[in-house]
Order: C-alpha cells, then sequence, then structure tokens
C-alpha cells in the first residue's frame, strides 16, 4: 500500500500544508525507499544523505512524533509510522534559514534541534545523544546540505535536470514584450547601450528609452544615477502614451548636485507623452529616509532642478523595517493564534499597514497614468527593492495581460528578474548567514499585495491562490533556478529548470475557475485596513486547522464541469432532432433549421 | 390611528396633519413632485427646495426634492431624479430616498451660523432654525438634508414632525396596523385563502411542530397545548413540545418554578437520538433539586439510549444584552459615523475593542460545545437563561443551524428564525426599541444572530440556499414596521394586539392572523420575483445532491443511516500525538526566544478540542454537521452589511459579487441546459420535429439574478457592480466632514454632543 501519496493532495486539504512542492511528484515514477518506507520522489541526481530513526519531532500543533529521518541533498523527510494516516514531513531544505542545537543533553540524554525556516514556520527535533560518537549527528548532516552556499557545494537547482515539455525560461522574451506594448515607436527606442552590462551590471541587456537620447548621452546619465540605473521604460499606455519608468535615485549628495543629461533625460520622457505637461517622480521613499541618503551621496529630485516635474514620496520603509515586520507576524500567527487580541496584535506587526503603503502608492501611480494620462518615474534607493514592488503593482492594475498566468509570468521576469531585484542577497539561499542585514521579505510583500488584489477582484485573474503559494514555496526551495540569483548577468549561462517550465505543464492546477478577461479595464482597488486582510492561505496553513482555501473554485469547477456534460447532451439530442427533422421536411413545419443558440462559455 | 381622523385622535399632534409651504418662484414651478403613498398613509408634513447631500464635504453636489414627512416614512423626492440612479434591489413600498420612520434612531437637526444642533425626540421644541437635517437610521445609514433655500419654518416643521412621529406612544401606532387594514379589505378579492401562500411553517399550531418530530425523529417527544390561550407562560407559544413521559398536569405544576413559567421545552433533536431543550432559570432556588429529578430524568428518558442530560447556563458564559448593545454602537461608530481616514489609522485595533467579533466569536463558539455534546457526545443538551428568551435564542439556532442542513435553506432557515426567536418569544419589539422608550432594552441580538450565521456561510459558501444579500435584507426589514415578525414581544402579546386590531378593522373573526397582518416571509411584499433571485445562492449544494468524497458518490438523505456518519469515529489515531513530559527539553538556548512558540507543547486536549480536530481533518461535508473554524484570523468583519453605505470602502467593479456574477451566469446556463433537455426529451416523445426554444414559463422560473450571458454581451462584470452591490452607497451616507467649518468639527465629536444633549446610544 502506498503510505505516503507522492502525489499531494488538492490544495488546501490538511495533508498538503505539509509537503509543499511535492507536488512534483507527479512528473516522475516515484522511487520506494525500503527503510524509510517511503516513496521519494526520484529527482534528477538526488541522493540520500542520511537516515535516522528513533528521532522526535515535536509537532506544535499534535505534540511529539517519534519517527525517521531522511535527509537527501535537497530535502528532509520526517515519517511517523505509529499514526494513521502516517505523518509525514518533508521540507526542501532551502527554506532552512537556521539550525541550532537547542542546549545540552537533557536528563534524558536527548540532543534537541530547533530549524527556522523562511515559510513561516519553525520545526524541532530531538534524538537519543548517539553513543558511537563517530557517527554524525543527521543536523551535522543537515547544516551541511541546507547551506551548500557555505560549504562550497552545489544549491540543488544546479543538479536538478528534470525536462518539461515547455522551457520556462522561453516564457520571457524582452524585445516580444516590448512589441506586445507597442515599442519601439516614434518617441521610445530599444538601445543595446547594455548588452554587455557596461552601463549598469544590474539591468538587463535590453532597455527601452526615449528616441532622442542618444547611448552616449544614456552612460553620462548612468553616471548621475546610483549604480547606474538610468530610467527605463516599464510600460506604456496604450492610447494616451503615459508611461511607466523606473529608476534609482540621483546622485545628488549634501550640495544638491545637478546633472544637466538627467534634467534633459527626464524631460524626454515627459515629451514623449504629448498628454501631459508634467512628470511625477514617485520617490518609494519617505521623505525623512531619501534626505538622509543625501549624506550617503545620493537623495531626490529637487523640483528646481526639474522643471515640469513633481516629486511625491510614498513613505514606503525599508528592508530592514520589513523583515522586522514578518519577522512579528511570524511570532504572532506561529504556532498558534492566541485566542485574545488577535487584531491588536496583527496591527503591532505593521506587516497590513506596509502592504497598504505599496498598493497606495502603486494607486497612486496606476490612477495618475489612467486618469491623469501623466508619465511617472518611479524610484527608491538603489532602484531593485520599493521600485519593482510599485512598477509591478501598477502595471498590474493597469494592464489586463499581467493578470494571466503568461503575463504574470512575464511580468515577474521582466521588473524582478531582470531588472535585478536581488533575489539571491535578499534570500540568502543556501547561505548560513541568517543574520545578514541584507535578507529582506520584499518579493513575499509584492505577492502578498497582488493576493490583496484578487481579493478584492476574485474574476480578474487567471491565475489562484494556489498559483501564488506555489511561487513563494520555489522562492526558498531552490529546486528551479528563477528565483536564485540577483541579476540578469548573473544568470546569464546558468543551467537550471525554470519555474514556470513546471507552472505551465500544468496550467489547470494554477487556473482560476472564475477569470473573466475584463480586457482594458483598469483594477481599482481600495486600498484600506477595511479591505486588507492576512493572507491567512499563505501565513497560517501550517494550522491543521486550516480548512481548504477556495472552496468557491472548487464548486466553481464541479459546476463547469457539470455544464460540459449538460451542454453535450444536448448537442447529441438536438443533433438526433435535426436528423429527424431533415428526413422529414416534407412537413415543413416553422424553421426547422433554426439551431440553438449555445450558450456562452466563458472561462 | 396616527391622527388620520381628528374627531378620534389616537396620538395627538401638535402640527398640523398636512402643511405645505411651497414657496413660489418666478421660475415655472417644476414638475410635479408627489410622494408614493401607501394604503393609509398621509403626509404629515412637507418642505421644498431641499437639497439632499451626496457627498460628506459640504459642497454643492447634491440632489434638490421636497422632504416629506409622512406617517410611515421620511420621503426625498428629487424635482430632477437623474436617471442613472437605477437601483438594483428595489423596494416595492419605499423609494430610494425613504426611510422608514421606524428605521430612525436619531433625528439630529442644526444650526451651522448659529453653531447648534439639538438632537430631536418626542414633542420637543426647538429654538433655532435648522439649516441642516442629519437622519441616523439603524440600518446604518447616515442621511442629511440641507435647508439653506427652504423656508426656514417649513424645515423646522418637517424635522419636528420626523421626530415627533418617529416616536410612536404605542404599538398599534406603528403604520403597519394602518397599513395592513387597509390591505386586508382592499386586496380582499384576489386572497387566495391559503396563509398567503407562505411555505415557512410558522409554528403557530400543532401540526408543524408535529412535522418538525417526525422531520427530525423525535419520537419520544409530543406536541403539548397546556399553554393553549396562553394559560401558563405568557412568553411561552400555545403549543410546546416535551418528553412524552411527562403528563400535562406534571408540567402545570412544575411550570410555576420557572422565570416566566418558561419550562423545559424541546427545539430539536439529533438522529441519535439526543435533543437540543430551553428552559428559563428555576425562579426558586429551592426548588431546583425538585426540578432536576422532575425534567432531567424524563428527558433523559426520551433519549434512545437514556444518555445524560447537560445544562448550559448561558448566563453564565457568555456576553449580556448590555454589553452586546454597546459593542454594536461601537462598532458601528467606527464603521459609518467616524471620518473614513481617522479610523483607518488603527482600524484593526479599533474593531477589536468594540468586542463586537469576540462576541460572535463567543456564541459560535458555545454553539460549537453544544454541538459537540449532542453531536460527538451523544448527549441530550439543555439550554438555560434566566428568561430564555434571549442568548438561549441565538445558541439554539445556532446549534441547530450548523447540525442540520435543513435550516441552511431558505424556507429552513426561515423556520428556524419563526421557531427559535419569533414563536419563543424573543422581545422584538423591546430589543428593536421600535417606540423608543425604554433603551436600556435595546439590544441587536438578531443582528449577532445574523452574523454568526454570516461568519458561517462566509467559510462554507456552499452550504446555503441563501445569499448574504439576504441576510442583510432581513435585517433591514426589522426596521419596517409592516410585517407581524419583528413587532412583537411574544406570540400572546402579538395575538392580543392582533385580535384589537382585527377588531377595530372589522376583520372577521377566524380569519387568519397570517393573512391580516402577514409576516416578513413573504418576500413578494417587499420585492418583485425577479429582485427576490438575489436571495439565491449559485454555489448551494442541495438536497440530493450528489457529492464526491474520497472517491465516493454520496447521496446525502436525511436519513438516521446517512446522518450518524458525522458522529465521528474512535479517535484513537489521535492519542499517539498526546505525549506529555517532554518540557524538560525546554531548556534555555540562543534559539529559546525565536522558537518559544514551540516549546509550550500541545496541552491537554479537552474531548470537545478533540472532536474538532477530528472533524477538521477531514472534508467537509456541506449537507452535514458543519462547525466553523473559530481561530480569531478566521473570524471577519461582515462588509457588507457594516460598510455597505460607506463610498470611500466601496469596490468598483470588484468585490465578492464578481465571483457571485460569474456563478450565477453559470448556474443559469446549466439551467437553460436542463430546461433544453427536458424539451427536447418531450419532443422526442411526442415525436414531434419541431426545435425546441426558450420561451413559456420557463423564463420566469430561472432562479440566477444574472443571467447566462449571450455572445454579443461583454464577459466582464457589468459596470453596476461594487462591493457593496444591491445596495448604493451614493447618498446614503453622508457623514459631516471634519475640515471646514469649526462647527462641524464640533459636531464630528460624538463626546461633544453628549455633554449637551441625552444621546442615550452614542458611545463613549
Amino acid at each position: 500500500s502506498t503510505v505516503w501519496a507522492p502525489s499531494a493532495p488538492p490544495p488546501g486539504s490538511p495533508a498538503s500544508t505539509h509537503c509543499p512542492g511535492s507536488r512534483l511528484a507527479c512528473i516522475k515514477e516515484p522511487l520506494y525507499h525500503p527503510t524509510m518506507q517511503i516513496f521519494l520522489i526520484q529527482l534528477i541526481n538526488l541522493f540520500v544523505c542520511f537516515i535516522a530513526q528513533d528521532v522526535t519531532y515535536f509537532c506544535p500543533f499534535i505534540g511529539a512524533l517519534s519517527g525517521t529521518v531522511l535527509v537527501t541533498n535537497y530535502r528532509l523527510f520526517f515519517r511517523c509510522m505509529d499514526r494513521e494516516p502516517a505523518f509525514v514531513l518533508d521540507l526542501p531544505l532551502g527554506v532552512v534559514s537556521r539550525v541550532e542545537k537547542i542546549g545540552g543533553a537533557s536528563n534524558r540524554g536527548d540532543v534537541s534541534y530547533g530549524l527556522v525556516c523562511k515559510d513561516m514556520r519553525n520545526l524541532r527535533f530531538a534524538h537519543k545523544q548517539m553513543e558511537d560518537t563517530l557517527r554524525k549527528s543527521i543536523f551535522e548532516v543537515l547544516v551541511k546540505f541546507a547551506f551548500p552556499v557555505s560549504n562550497g557545494l552545489q544549491i540543488y537547482a544546479f543538479e536538478y535536470g528534470q525536462v518539461f515539455p515547455e522551457n520556462g525560461w522561453k516564457v520571457y522574451d524582452a524585445l516580444s514584450e516590448y512589441k506586445r506594448q507597442g515599442i519601439p515607436n516614434e518617441s521610445w527606442r530599444i538601445t543595446k547601450v547594455n548588452d554587455h552590462y557596461e552601463v549598469c551590471d544590474t539591468y538587463p541587456s535590453t532597455l527601452a528609452v526615449p528616441v532622442n537620447i542618444p547611448d552616449e548621452e544614456l552612460k553620462r546619465v548612468a553616471a548621475f544615477r546610483a549604480k547606474g540605473r538610468i530610467p527605463v521604460l516599464s510600460w506604456i499606455h496604450p492610447e494616451s502614451q503615459a508611461t511607466v519608468t523606473r529608476c534609482s535615485q540621483p546622485m545628488v549628495g549634501v550640495n544638491g548636485k545637478r546633472s544637466k543629461e538627467d534634467e534633459k533625460y527626464l524631460q524626454a520622457i515627459m515629451d514623449a507623452n504629448a498628454q501631459s505637461h508634467k512628470l511625477f517622480i514617485f520617490d518609494a521613499r519617505p521623505s525623512v529616509n531619501a534626505a538622509a541618503n543625501k549624506m550617503k551621496g545620493g537623495g531626490y529630485e529637487s523640483e528646481d532642478a526639474y522643471q515640469n516635474a513633481e516629486l511625491v514620496f510614498l513613505d514606503i520603509h525599508n528592508i530592514h523595517v520589513m523583515r522586522e515586520s514578518l519577522r512579528k507576524l511570524k511570532d504572532v500567527v506561529y504556532p498558534n493564534i492566541e485566542d485574545s487580541h488577535w487584531l491588536s496584535n496583527l496591527e503591532s506587526t505593521h506587516w497590513l499597514e506596509h502592504i497598504k503603503l505599496i498598493l497606495a502608492g502603486a494607486l497612486r501611480i496606476a490612477d495618475k497614468v489612467e486618469s491623469g494620462k501623466t508619465s511617472v518615474v518611479v524610484h527608491c534607493s538603489d532602484g531593485w527593492d520599493r521600485t519593482g514592488q510599485l512598477t509591478s503593482l501598477a502595471m498590474l492594475m493597469l494592464d489586463g495581460y499581467y493578470r494571466t498566468i503568461r503575463g504574470f509570468e512575464v511580468l515577474l521576469e521582466k521588473e524582478w528578474l531582470s531588472f535585478g531585484h536581488r533575489f539571491q542577497l535578499r534570500l540568502g539561499h543556501g547561505d548560513k548567514n541568517h543574520t545578514d542585514a541584507d535578507r529582506s521579505p520584499v518579493f513575499i510583500q509584492f505577492i502578498d499585495c497582488v493576493w490583496q488584489l484578487t481579493r478584492q477582484f476574485p474574476a480578474a485573474f487567471e491565475f489562484n491562490e494556489y498559483f501564488l503559494v506555489t511561487i513563494l514555496d520555489h522562492l526558498y526551495s531552490c529546486l528551479f533556478g528563477t528565483f536564485l540569483c540577483n541579476s540578469e548577468q548573473q544568470r546569464f549561462n546558468v543551467r537550471t529548470v525554470s519555474l514556470w517550465s513546471y507552472v505551465n505543464s500544468q496550467l489547470e492546477e494554477f487556473t482560476n475557475p472564475m477569470y473573466v478577461n475584463y480586457s482594458n479595464h483598469v483594477l481599482f482597488p481600495v486600498v484600506s485596513l477595511r479591505h486588507l486582510e492576512l493572507w491567512v492561505g499563505y501565513y497560517i496553513r501550517w494550522n491543521p486547522r486550516m480548512r481548504p482555501q477556495e472552496p468557491v473554485h472548487q464548486r466553481h469547477k464541479e459546476l463547469l464541469a457539470k455544464r460540459a456534460e449538460l451542454q453535450k447532451r444536448v448537442d447529441e439530442l438536438q443533433r438526433e432532432v435535426t436528423n429527424r427533422s431533415a428526413s422529414s421536411s416534407s412537413e415543413r413545419t416553422g424553421s426547422p433549421t433554426r439551431s440553438i443558440t449555445p450558450v456562452q462559455t466563458f472561462v | 390611528m396616527f391622527s388620520v381622523k381628528p374627531t378620534k385622535p389616537t396620538f395627538r399632534s401638535y402640527l398640523p396633519p398636512v402643511q405645505t409651504d411651497v414657496k413660489k418662484t418666478i421660475e415655472s414651478p417644476p414638475k410635479k413632485v408627489e410622494p408614493k403613498l401607501l394604503q393609509g398613509e398621509i403626509v404629515v408634513n412637507e418642505v421644498n427646495f431641499v437639497r439632499k447631500c451626496l457627498s460628506a464635504d459640504s459642497s454643492q453636489e447634491g440632489l434638490w426634492g421636497k422632504l416629506i414627512c409622512t406617517n410611515f416614512k421620511v420621503s426625498f423626492i428629487p424635482t430632477d431624479p437623474p436617471s442613472e440612479q437605477k437601483s438594483h434591489l428595489s423596494h416595492l413600498l419605499l423609494g430610494l430616498h425613504d426611510i422608514p420612520l421606524t428605521c430612525l434612531e436619531q433625528v439630529v437637526t442644526v444650526n451651522d451660523t448659529k453653531g447648534k444642533k439639538k438632537v430631536l425626540g418626542s414633542n420637543q421644541k426647538l429654538k433655532f432654525n435648522p439649516t441642516e437635517l442629519i437622519l441616523y437610521c439603524k440600518d446604518l445609514r447616515i442621511i442629511r438634508f440641507c435647508f439653506v433655500e427652504a423656508g426656514p419654518e417649513s424645515a423646522k416643521k418637517v424635522c419636528l414632525a420626523i421626530a415627533h412621529y418617529s416616536h410612536p406612544a404605542d404599538l398599534p401606532l406603528l403604520f403597519g396596523f394602518e397599513y395592513q387594514g387597509r390591505r386586508y379589505h382592499d386586496s380582499k378579492g384576489q386572497r387566495v385563502n391559503d396563509r398567503g401562500g407562505l411555505r415557512t411553517p410558522i409554528f403557530d399550531r400543532p401540526s408543524d411542530w408535529d412535522r418538525e418530530i417526525k422531520r427530525t425523529g423525535a419520537s419520544e417527544w409530543r406536541v403539548c397545548s397546556i399553554n393553549e390561550n396562553y394559560a401558563i407562560s405568557p412568553s411561552l407559544p400555545e403549543h410546546i413540545v416535551v418528553p412524552v413521559s411527562l403528563a400535562d398536569q406534571d408540567l402545570k405544576q412544575n411550570s410555576i418554578y420557572f422565570m416566566n413559567q418558561r419550562i423545559p421545552v424541546w427545539c430539536w433533536n439529533h438522529p441519535n437520538g439526543s435533543a437540543l431543550v430551553r428552559m428559563a432559570s428555576i425562579a426558586d432556588p429551592l426548588q431546583q433539586r425538585r426540578i432536576d429529578q422532575r425534567f432531567i430524568p424524563a428527558i433523559t428518558k426520551s433519549h434512545p439510549q437514556r444518555s445524560e442530560v447537560i445544562r448550559s447556563d448561558l448566563d453564565k458564559c457568555l456576553p449580556n444584552i448590555q454589553d452586546l448593545q454597546s459593542a454594536f454602537i461601537k462598532i458601528r461608530h467606527i464603521c459609518v459615523i467616524d471620518s473614513f481616514e481617522e479610523s483607518e489609522e488603527r482600524w484593526l485595533s479599533s474593531i477589536e475593542n468594540t468586542r463586537w467579533l469576540e462576541y460572535v466569536r463567543a456564541f459560535l463558539k458555545h454553539s460549537a460545545e453544544m454541538v459537540y455534546l449532542l453531536d460527538g457526545k451523544n448527549t441530550s443538551v439543555i439550554l438555560q437563561e434566566e428568561e430564555d428568551r434571549d442568548l438561549n435564542c441565538v445558541v439554539s439556532s445556532l446549534v441547530q443551524l450548523m447540525l442540520d442542513p435543513h435550516y441552511r435553506s431558505l424556507v429552513g432557515f426561515q423556520s428556524l428564525v419563526q421557531k427559535e426567536w419569533v414563536m419563543a418569544g424573543h422581545r422584538f419589539l423591546d430589543r428593536c426599541n421600535h417606540l423608543k422608550k425604554n433603551d436600556k432594552d435595546e439590544s441587536p441580538l438578531f443582528m449577532l444572530f445574523l452574523d454568526c450565521v454570516w461568519q458561517v456561510m462566509n467559510q462554507y459558501p456552499a452550504a446555503f440556499e441563501f445569499t448574504e444579500t439576504y441576510l442583510t435584507v432581513l435585517s433591514d426589514s426589522m426596521w419596517i414596521p409592516l410585517f407581524s415578525t419583528f413587532l412583537f414581544n411574544s406570540p400572546k402579546q402579538r395575538a392580543q394586539y392582533l385580535m384589537d386590531f382585527a377588531k377595530n378593522k372589522a376583520i372577521p373573526q377566524g380569519e387568519d392572523q397570517l393573512v391580516y397582518f402577514p409576516p416578513v416571509w413573504d418576500w413578494s411584499q417587499q420585492y418583485s420575483t425577479a429582485d427576490q433571485t438575489l436571495f439565491n445562492n449559485p454555489m448551494f449544494v442541495g438536497k440530493g445532491a450528489a457529492c464526491v468524497q474520497n472517491g465516493e458518490v454520496k447521496t446525502f438523505r436525511r436519513t438516521k443511516k446517512t446522518y450518524s456518519a458525522t458522529v465521528r469515529g474512535t479517535h484513537a489515531s489521535l492519542r499517539n500525538g498526546q505525549k506529555g513530559g517532554e518540557d524538560s527539553l525546554a531548556r534555555r538556548g540562543s534559539l529559546l526566544s525565536e522558537l518559544k512558540p514551540d516549546f509550550s507543547l500541545v496541552k491537554d486536549e479537552s474531548p470537545s478540542e478533540r472532536f474538532f480536530r477530528d472533524w477538521f481533518s477531514r472534508p467537509a461535508d456541506q449537507q452535514s454537521l458543519l462547525i466553523p473554524l473559530l481561530i480569531p484570523s478566521h473570524l471577519a468583519l461582515w462588509k457588507l452589511y457594516f460598510l455597505r453605505w460607506v463610498p470611500e470602502a466601496c469596490i468598483f467593479k470588484g468585490g465578492p459579487i464578481t465571483a457571485y456574477h460569474k456563478l450565477s451566469q453559470l448556474v443559469d446556463e446549466i439551467e437553460i441546459l436542463q430546461s433544453h433537455l427536458r424539451q427536447y426529451k418531450g419532443t422526442r416523445e411526442s415525436g414531434s420535429t419541431q426545435l425546441p426554444g426558450l420561451s413559456g414559463p420557463f423564463s420566469s422560473q430561472r432562479r440566477m439574478y444574472f443571467k447566462a450571458s449571450s455572445l454579443q454581451d461583454p464577459p466582464s462584470p457589468p459596470d453596476f457592480l461594487t462591493s457593496s452591490f444591491p445596495f448604493t452607497p451614493s447618498g446614503n451616507l453622508c457623514r459631516r466632514s471634519t475640515y471646514g467649518t469649526p462647527i462641524s468639527k464640533f459636531l464630528n465629536g460624538a463626546r461633544i454632543w453628549l455633554s449637551t444633549e441625552t444621546l442615550d446610544n452614542d458611545p463613549l
């Protein structure tokens, strides 16, 4: 009998909460491991590193469970045989942020270890002190494989060679995406000035810039922008030609340095849009922080230097504040939520407040572009964290294409991967230095914002909640190469599998059955705490009390199946009647050719 | 009634009945603006050139028209009604701008220039000419009228009339008594004599109870009529259900020991034989033993397994009616009265501080505990409350809603309200404070119940035949005094008033009360058949619907056998997790602070917790037992109810309604196909070659509000869909803005109001 079903049950069913990513098993036949009595997913180049029996896992919901642990170079399995159904914990090692021995040997001679995970859970194991000191503890093995980068090993994604029907790396092609937006046109051109990442090593090689700024000038603009991240086009409005452009902060410094080229450049961005004689510069930071950056040579555009530009600060806090906020959130939700003071505890984490500020900023950008027909420039300090959140969310509101599964993949590839969100640094893949100040949940926040939008517009997105959760699971899993590096340059020539290869080979799983193509409709969410909610389907999913998150979707799917079946039966009968009426057409009753208009099927 | 007949005034008004004070202007008079009046409705007072404010700021945005006070409602008739103001749920008896007088919570007059304001009660004087009238409504609307262009005296008179007429001196002065009398006589010819075509049982006769006993298989219980003519208890219904082993004489003798003589009465039976019983407290504690020896064994005897009876004293473990009232006032304040931006700042903790959600959770939680006793523990349960007329209503109906899918159908739900609220003697008149006489008795228990139902519905969207729109509309109906359901404190009071009413209105003796004073359940009184389709939930998995569960197709029939599947088996599998004594491992370590939550080992689970955990580990069966998740993170604010009038909170082309739209189109398509199939089968059988079309009776039977879209229609949701749908926030919420004149700032603070006028219901 199958003691552990390798293919995870449908999203939300209790068992699946313990094994994210295990759905991958569908792709290959599972491999039976006799010692563990489990089926191992046959991943290419997966090897078993260690097996230990009589390990205790302290489940915060069930209590202590005794079982066997198996560690591979990709994941950790724990299996408890005493229960029916068997209890299985399945953890990609990539989610482990920290492994530590807790205290000394207890009076029972147990050694206890704690695992702090990046995906909102902590795990605790204990096992008997090994009498044979030569035998390594499983946790020494764990430390080695959980932090391959720190141990001179390779991240598993580089060994994982699964072949999928589609190559996800082909989903995004910068030129086709710009072409879809109508670029190049009379005002915007594609430049190859960064083809070898010489102007900016954190930017993509393909950039869209105003037509009348030659490449030489771009280089001078780059000198005035932090890390050389010049203003480039993210999105253009198909009708008004108002644009969303992104960059890093200007290197103004304490002395208020100016750059003629930069000023001219922003003027060119404004001029490219005939509808408006204004340009809005959205600085994502609180004004205090923006001002403080002058001390480090940075700063913000002064309205004196940039004629017709209006500067707006969006008050979004930096990566450190966000990290702290998520840490607090974890304290509040994991493992259990206190019966009292839930809302004030949630409020004290400020998580939703940060979500609100980010969405509010994106909404202002979208509104300026859509309603004000005005072009906007978005930046923060370096333009790879808050800037990406803002531009991609605004684009999601403005352009229905990005609300499809493929469109969303393109959006991530473009605004996050190609524009150099530093995934490696922000997530610390395979790196044991868990206190690294560069780590921050910037991308998680973005996905949370997307989820908030899907809550307010349940029919406007082609993807479902499971799609978003899957993205976050593989953000850490290190199975796919998608979220591994810091920039397009680093990702170049790296042989890994794209997450989209996997996703696009089973789209059904990720599709929102209620999706209706809103076509050109712009989404204006209500950015208020009255509507923003904690994403329980992600942050509280480890709690076994969590119910299926998408009962509405489930029901919708059932209804779709019913409709298909009925349509089939009606079609059959219609054919039958038509045939019969054709054979006796001499009777001429009414209009025998009249057929029933098939009911519209938008799915 | 209501000063209509000057010869026999039952309600004396100091105002002339009809006051017209139309200031003539040089311009040609606008087209005639006349109120739409119901039978028996008369205009008391009116004023022209009034501006109804449509937005919060004191800008000129507004509608011009006539403000009218009748003996039923406050009506505003726009001179030039904007054509796009299409309401998607149009009330048959109330216009878009109408407010029933019973729906008024507070009538506030303001004079901006003088910096004065006054909360008006009955028979009061007003020393200044109002420039503004603000109406705070019980359905959470806030409506504001501006009198700058209106005749000052007429404006004042209308304000006073509204205040006066919204404080009726006596129950029969509520407009329903006038209206239903007229309606009865006017529509005599068209009436079919079958309880007004109601499908909802009213539980005013033994047969309704009998059917319920049979439906639940409560063979050890009987209908008892000792309370006929309310001979025993003034607040119990005439027919009650009691253990078969108790004789009428016994019941009569012992009834005196209970508050209000409310002896233990049966509510519902579990297929396993456990019964849900409710009762009042024992008036004389010395009689406790005697009662215990009389009733408890009889209830035990009525259980097939003679299993024990557990009594739950709700007064001891749940918030009281004052707690609930104060929580409701607070949450209403935060949701609609406070300025949007200001309350945004600490929204979550403000909501928490109202304690409303905490109370909602407490009631759901206690009900779930009762469910465990009845279902998991197989014991009968007695709900005990001092008067058995408030908390018991909430808990008893919630327990039944969780256990019995019948009550999640529309008719079943209405029968539940009828059985556990109306006939059980919930004091609707006092709790709604329709006469505005005693604010101490006002409490939103029914509202709390509806919120609890919504929470369950929110977690199990396919389990209910009806929608949240239905629940909201039902809550609004409480404030329309035309239906017998929410007007009385008890069946006895209802009987008495309606008897007098029938006599006064020359209604023949023996006529069914439901015919001459119908309950709210006849929805055709308020909404067209088409609008009523908004009550239908497209996701509902109905009776007999097959459902695939664990690969097995199941059909739900309410038989003991399938039902007992909800009585979960042994919990052996769970015991493994219950090892204690690992605390020794919780040593101080570098990780300790971060890992702390894990160290608090799973505390000893109570049997009910184990029952719940076991239940939650299985897929929920929509047509069986349902237990809501009660983790605080899973209880939400009921946005449609609390925020529907708030324009700032309105999501355009968004909100849950867009999913509802899509689903109901899909279900409509399914129903069209099913109808085609039937027609085709008909053609095949008759051998006709005529192709069936979509016509005839089918089109009127379509259950879904949103019809299948044709190929021409765009698939995207229609532009009028908002998160407030089918309600329109525009013009229905006009709180005074904080900025602007100092007086408006002053007005915004409820605290200051309190110090100058009695604002009984304003929270601090």
